[in-house]
């Protein structure tokens, strides 16, 4: 039984092999996890489609390779060589042709690409270098590993060389080594950890991030939310919150703020068509994901809370494809749920605005009209955002969350529901 | 700036060396009181007089003969033969005679004079008609070497061959005389030995001649326009003196480096740049220096043949691409 690359996503056409959890000769039941698979958008445990015996495993550690790409062969009772039905999930176009054991090592040569790996030259293949990229690497003492090859078959090009010293210049490379202290326990990383932490550093690194907030009294949606609530929870099973109206705010802010719905590029910032709102989503602090509700702006507040509630419980459940997982154009993300005041989110790239929602709850709030001013309890909560410097500025910004806030306090909310 | 064609830039660049010295003087077969058979230099007999404009028998040795000889007594002769194919007849004066002679009397005689000539295919000439010969010329020292795109250079870069102090070998590209194209006002003079950047691009440079820097052009919009690819294209121009330093400064910028060639392949003028590239800049290179030419063949007469095997706008584009791929 061989063990492919899978498509991860309908976009996705090559995964990296980030951990193998077995060796070669080792034993593997069914369904237990063989080997973490990442792509740029995702990581992946893969299990063990079969019982067996690990016969070889094909792509090392760090190895990046087409989708259909076999990874390793697995000897179990009834050995047929087919992965009929693992290639049935993988698109025609990758399928590799079912392989016999005496051709298999063969196939898989001629299907995977070069990599940018010459010690795994075990196999045969041998790393083409041109004659620049070589000299590059060797001035700037680059390991021809970390670099990621755009051209044909994998080859590195000048401009990979160049773009990687790019990143590297604005990356810190110090890795400092810890002391354990005593009775401390080291924990490793799992790769969603890991995932997290290199874009959290990415971000902070690349995006000067300014983080500006405001209060919004909640009163005219909870009117609405609260006329709906006991139909909507027997209609739907779960609760309406304050998320989707707040989205719903959002979405049409951003219409008429399109700069913080963008990506900066090199000394320009795009501005996305689309609004796609990423949210992110606690796996019961297992780590964060940031689904996407793509069209965010075409949803009511109804519909968006339908997708909320969806998309929180496929991230949960570890049911959504990479393509769900990415190509949002702004995030919320809301932390109110353990009561805290107010969130200084870090940035989700490549957006430039991330809005965080803390807790939602009744004050005394001093209220100013032609009779005088008087003490009232409101439901009162901070929304605060973090953007980037770069793509906009204070006032911008400060505009934005004015405008979110007075759809929160003054549209009829009634009229969505 | 005039607007003139390719062939009226050639008569503009006699005519504004004849008024300026009067050692200038014009001899070949049909093209005085004729003007020419591409009609290159229509109306010189008529401002310069039949003593500087002179129809000479069919005989190209004479025709290079003669022209050496007035060169060396002081006068300043532009020859034409008629179809550059020709001077295979008269190679031995080329190459032994006009080439060497100054070196071997250490600088007693020189020879300033312009030997031009109607050169290239795509006319349907056929095989004895239609070569593109400058890499022959570039092959013997003492010769330099000179091969236009376009009018205003014609004008400029001839006006320098006629001032030259050395024998200068013109080829004009025949199927390009009848583009048109701005040229300077008044006193028009290019400098020899210098290549021109006519298009400007990160990702290949591609290194053409005459009437291949066109099709390199069009090439290069396609290639940017269609596949996103950057190409600098250049003119290279003059053979002999060579501008290796614009070359090799652009493909220090691109890392990759691709010849466009009329000539057949072996020995194209293109191979010559390529070694100097792989020599000079080995380790700036990205990829294979690539060289898009003629077959090694005759050239055909027939029309879908000749168009087959001169490189095309699409070769150059399928070869780039693959390149850079």
């Amino acid at each position: 039984m061989n063990v492919l690359m899978p498509q991860l996503g309908e976009t996705v056409a090559e995964g990296k092999v980030a951990i193998w959890y077995k060796k070669e000769g080792d034993i593997v039941a069914k369904n237990e996890i063989l080997v973490d698979v990442e792509t740029d958008k995702a990581a992946v445990e893969i299990p063990s489609p079969v019982e067996g015996v690990i016969g070889s495993i094909l792509v090392s550690e760090g190895e990046t390779v087409d989708v259909g790409t076999i990874l390793a062969v697995i000897n179990n009772q009834d050995a047929d060589s087919g992965s009929s039905e693992q290639l049935a999930n993988v698109e025609k176009k990758n399928s590799t042709p079912e392989l016999t054991q005496n051709n298999f090592i063969a196939e898989t040569l001629k299907s995977q690409k070069i990599i940018n790996s010459p010690e795994s030259g075990q196999s045969g293949r041998r790393l083409k270098l041109s004659p620049v990229v070589r000299r590059l690497l060797t001035e700037h003492q680059i390991d021809v590993n970390e670099v990621l090859g755009s051209g044909k078959d994998g080859r590195i090009t000048r401009s990979d060389v160049m773009a990687f010293l790019d990143n590297r210049l604005t990356k810190p490379s110090v890795k400092p080594v810890l002391q354990p202290l005593g009775d401390s326990n080291r924990v490793p990383f799992d790769r969603i950890r890991r995932v997290t932490a290199e874009h959290m550093v990415r971000s902070k690194v690349t995006s000067p991030h300014v983080f500006q907030a405001v209060e919004a009294d909640f009163s005219s949606v909870d009117a609405a939310r609260s006329f709906h609530q006991e139909r909507w929870r027997s209609d739907n099973g779960y609760s309406l919150t304050y998320l989707p109206f707040i989205a719903r705010a959002t979405c049409l802010a951003l219409r008429d703020f399109p700069r913080l719905n963008g990506s900066v590029d090199g000394e320009a910032l795009i501005l996305h068509k689309g609004i796609h709102l990423s949210i992110a989503v606690d796996l019961n602090f297992k780590g964060l994901v940031a689904p996407v509700i793509f069209d965010a702006d075409g949803l009511t507040v109804m519909g968006l809370a339908r997708r909320i509630h969806e998309i929180s419980m496929g991230a949960r459940e570890g049911k959504l494809s990479a393509d769900e997982l990415s190509g949002g154009t702004y995030t919320l993300s809301n932390n109110g749920s353990f009561g805290t005041l107010l969130t200084g989110a870090i940035i989700n790239q490549p957006q430039v605005g991330i809005l965080s929602i803390d807790a939602i709850k009744k004050r005394p709030v001093v209220i100013e009209d032609s009779t005088g001013d008087s003490i009232a309890i409101r439901p009162v909560g901070i929304l605060s955002q973090s953007f980037d410097h770069r793509a906009v500025d204070g006032s911008y910004s400060a505009a934005f969350l004015h405008k979110i806030r007075t759809l929160l306090e003054e549209k009829d909310w009634s009229a969505e529901l | 700036m005039a607007q003139l064609t390719y062939r009226e830039a050639v008569s503009a660049a006699i005519a504004q060396e004849m008024r300026r010295d009067e050692n200038v003087v014009f001899l070949g077969e049909d093209v005085a009181a004729a003007g020419g058979v591409f009609k290159t230099t229509a109306g010189l007999l008529e401002e310069f007089g039949p003593e500087r404009v002179k129809d000479t028998p069919i005989s190209e040795q004479a025709i290079i003969g003669a022209a050496m000889g007035a060169s060396m007594t002081g006068l300043r002769p532009i020859a034409e033969i008629m179809f550059s194919d020709f001077f295979a007849v008269c190679w031995d004066l080329v190459a032994n005679q006009i080439a060497k002679t100054r070196y071997m009397t250490d600088g007693q005689c020189s020879f300033p004079l312009v030997l031009r000539s109607a050169n290239g295919g795509g006319s349907r000439f056929g095989a004895q008609h239609s070569q593109s010969v400058e890499n022959w010329a570039m092959a013997i020292p003492g010769l330099k070497v000179v091969a236009p795109s376009n009018p205003a250079d014609v004008k400029g870069l001839l006006a320098a061959s006629i001032r030259d102090p050395d024998p200068v070998m013109f080829f004009e590209q025949k199927s390009l005389y009848s583009v048109k194209g701005e040229v300077p006002d008044g006193e028009h003079i290019e400098p020899l030995g210098v290549a021109s950047i006519v298009r400007a691009g990160t990702d290949v440079t591609v290194a053409a001649l005459a009437a291949m820097v066109p099709r390199a052009l069009k090439a290069a919009e396609i290639l940017q326009d269609q596949h996103g690819i950057s190409c600098e294209v250049v003119d290279v121009r003059c053979l002999v003196p060579l501008d290796t330093q614009t070359i090799l400064g652009s493909v220090v910028r691109t890392s990759r480096f691709v010849t466009v060639e009329e000539n057949p392949r072996l020995c194209g003028w293109g191979a010559e740049l390529a070694s100097i590239v792989a020599e000079e800049l080995f380790w700036d290179l990205d990829g294979p220096i690539v060289r898009i030419t003629t077959p090694h063949i005759p050239l055909p007469s027939a029309d879908e043949l000749e168009d087959a095997v001169m490189p095309s706008p699409e070769r150059i584009v399928q070869n780039i691409k693959k390149l850079v791929d």
